[in-house]
């Protein structure tokens, strides 16, 4: 490959490098000082003493802490897992598939486009106990499922807080699986027809395999945002019942604007930017930038 | 012969099921908040088909106290700012990297992947700081600096898959014929980048449209944003649902017109660069 060299280069990479590393690195830089004192706006309009680690063992020993990293933790893993369940699904369901299945391709992108707010907003509108769409037609399939208030419940509000994404996630993954699909030549599966294989039999021994790169892809990037996702948890259930749905995300954001302590706050912020770091790095090995 | 017709029937059978199903999944939510936007407030809370539909939600939202034409202009104001600011930068960076000899390149590209990926709790507390001595909180300008911080990474990576893959040979002999780096620029690259520029700039606008945690903390009255008014709308308790849908569909059309736009380009504009 051949690369050019001229002081035009520069010329054009900077600005966007100078702006775009300006207003992230001033106040993650401010982040990480703040994680070093004592902070609480409760006790004084300005930052206290200087504190060393404390605020970082504050965490470690903090039940708190360990509960919001199982619920981030389980709920990207449930939120993946069923993400590209369906995008499986939806990619096989949609090849060779006629008209109906061709606008259906182009309609695969919407859910993700709407607002993370109204998605949350209007799941828990579906769920709403005795009115909601979701409550009724579940309880008229699975009447034992009827005494359940979906939000209420610890394990049910996880998985209802993960549906908003998995209904973004499922058809974006199938597209992205899709476009994968259609690299795979036609041939390999003529063979395997002609050889006997049944459909389940093709999938598991040909599809798959081959679709693994994009699933692994697919699954990092489907992980990475849950984990930064912040939207849904203050729309639905604001960490609740209890607290079985507080991720990280949102008990960084308890702690620093409703209990306003700036230190503890900043100290969890930084765990969760080195947790991502460590993520998106793995990402771009399995991009091989 | 006539076992392998039923196994074909029953496959067709079970595929449209599948695309029924696959159809429902997508657009249930859509349609069920459009509809019940077109509901009273009694009716908001009977999942029936059958209703008198109004448009009063509608009505309520434009007036005094919710104001959604004001929140909606606000909204349309930062976006277009962002998409301003981020399309030109981005667009110049990845070029930058594509076609030059940038040394440690993977490292940078690594480095601006993370930064896109940065969640808005860690910033959003010094940028509260920050903004109060600077005078920021509740402006315009203010909203549209934190959201580059999201729409700039992420633009420079999906044009830097995007130009990557056009082809360099017409650059080059343009070059040999004598054509000068601006030259190249304005009549080649520019024009076959088109397409991704537009992406890059759609894809800004719906992130910064969509973007909530920045928007609560940092606005409040002047520079709130449509999508904090949908949570406003919403309250605390004895929420307004058939308001909250009215709301949601006003915030909802413009991204939904958006993403159909691009619709061919926004799988690979994600992964920038995985499929190739």
């Amino acid at each position: 490959m051949n690369l050019r060299n001229s002081p035009v280069k520069w010329a054009l990479l900077l600005p966007g490098l100078v702006v775009m590393f300006g207003i992230t690195i001033t106040p993650i830089s401010q982040a990480v000082v703040m994680s070093f004192r004592r902070w609480k706006l409760t006790e004084s309009p300005e930052p206290a003493g200087w504190v060393g680690f404390e605020n970082y063992v504050r965490a470690i020993n903090d039940e708190n802490f360990w509960n919001s990293i199982w619920v981030t933790t389980s709920y990207s893993v449930v939120t993946a897992a069923i993400s590209l369940a369906l995008g499986l699904w939806i990619a096989v369901s949609l090849t060779h598939s006629g008209p109906w299945g061709n606008f259906l391709k182009a309609t695969l992108v919407l859910p993700f486009a709407i607002p993370l707010v109204l998605r949350g907003y209007s799941y828990r509108f579906m769920l709403l106990e005795g009115d909601g769409v979701f409550d009724v037609l579940i309880d008229a399939v699975f009447p034992f499922l009827s005494e359940v208030v979906w939000l209420s419940d610890p394990s049910w509000a996880l998985f209802w807080l993960a549906a908003p994404t998995f209904w973004a996630w499922g058809p974006l993954s199938g597209l992205m699986l899709l476009g994968a699909l259609n690299n795979i030549p036609e041939e390999i599966f003529e063979a395997a027809e002609l050889d006997g294989s049944r459909p389940f039999h093709t999938f598991r021994t040909i599809t798959f395999p081959l679709l693994r790169p994009m699933v692994l892809v697919v699954s990092l990037l489907v992980v990475l945002f849950s984990v930064a996702m912040f939207d849904l948890v203050q729309t639905m259930t604001k960490g609740g019942p209890g607290r079985a749905t507080e991720t990280l995300n949102y008990f960084i954001f308890r702690i620093g604007f409703s209990q306003f302590d700036i230190g503890y706050s900043s100290a969890l912020a930084v765990i969760l930017t080195l947790g991502l770091g460590g993520l998106a790095y793995l990402y771009t090995r399995l991009l091989k930038v | 012969m006539k076992l392998k017709f039923e196994i074909k029937g029953t496959l067709r059978a079970s595929r449209l099921v599948n695309l029924a199903v696959i159809t429902a999944f997508v657009f249930f939510p859509i349609f069920w908040i459009t509809l019940s936007s077109f509901k009273d407030e009694r009716e908001v809370r009977n999942p029936s088909l059958i209703f008198d539909p109004q448009i009063l939600s509608y009505q309520i939202l434009f007036n005094e106290p919710y104001d959604f034409g004001r929140l909606l202009w606000n909204s349309l104001l930062v976006c277009v700012l962002v998409v301003i600011i981020t399309v030109p930068l981005a667009a110049a960076a990845a070029y930058s990297m594509s076609r030059f000899r940038i040394p440690a390149k993977r490292f940078l590209l690594v480095l601006i992947l993370g930064t896109q990926f940065l969640p808005p709790v860690v910033l959003v507390l010094p940028y509260f700081t920050i903004f109060r001595e600077l005078g920021l909180l509740d402006t315009i300008f203010g909203l549209v600096l934190v959201n580059l911080t999201r729409t700039i990474p992420f633009s420079i990576w999906l044009l830097y898959g995007f130009i990557d893959s056009l082809p360099r040979e017409i650059e080059e002999s343009a070059m040999i014929d004598g054509a000068g780096e601006f030259g190249i620029l304005r009549f080649i690259t520019g024009p076959l980048a088109a397409p991704g520029l537009v992406t890059a700039g759609i894809f800004s606008f719906i992130l910064a449209w969509n973007e909530f945690l920045y928007a609560l903390i940092l606005t409040s009255r002047d520079a709130k944003t449509s999508i904090v008014g949908l949570v406003a709308v919403v309250g605390e308790r004895d929420v307004p649902w058939e308001l909250m849908s009215a709301g949601g569909v006003l915030v909802m059309v413009p991204v939904i017109l958006l993403s159909w736009a691009i619709r061919r380009y926004f799988a690979e504009g994600l992964t920038a660069g995985a499929i190739k």
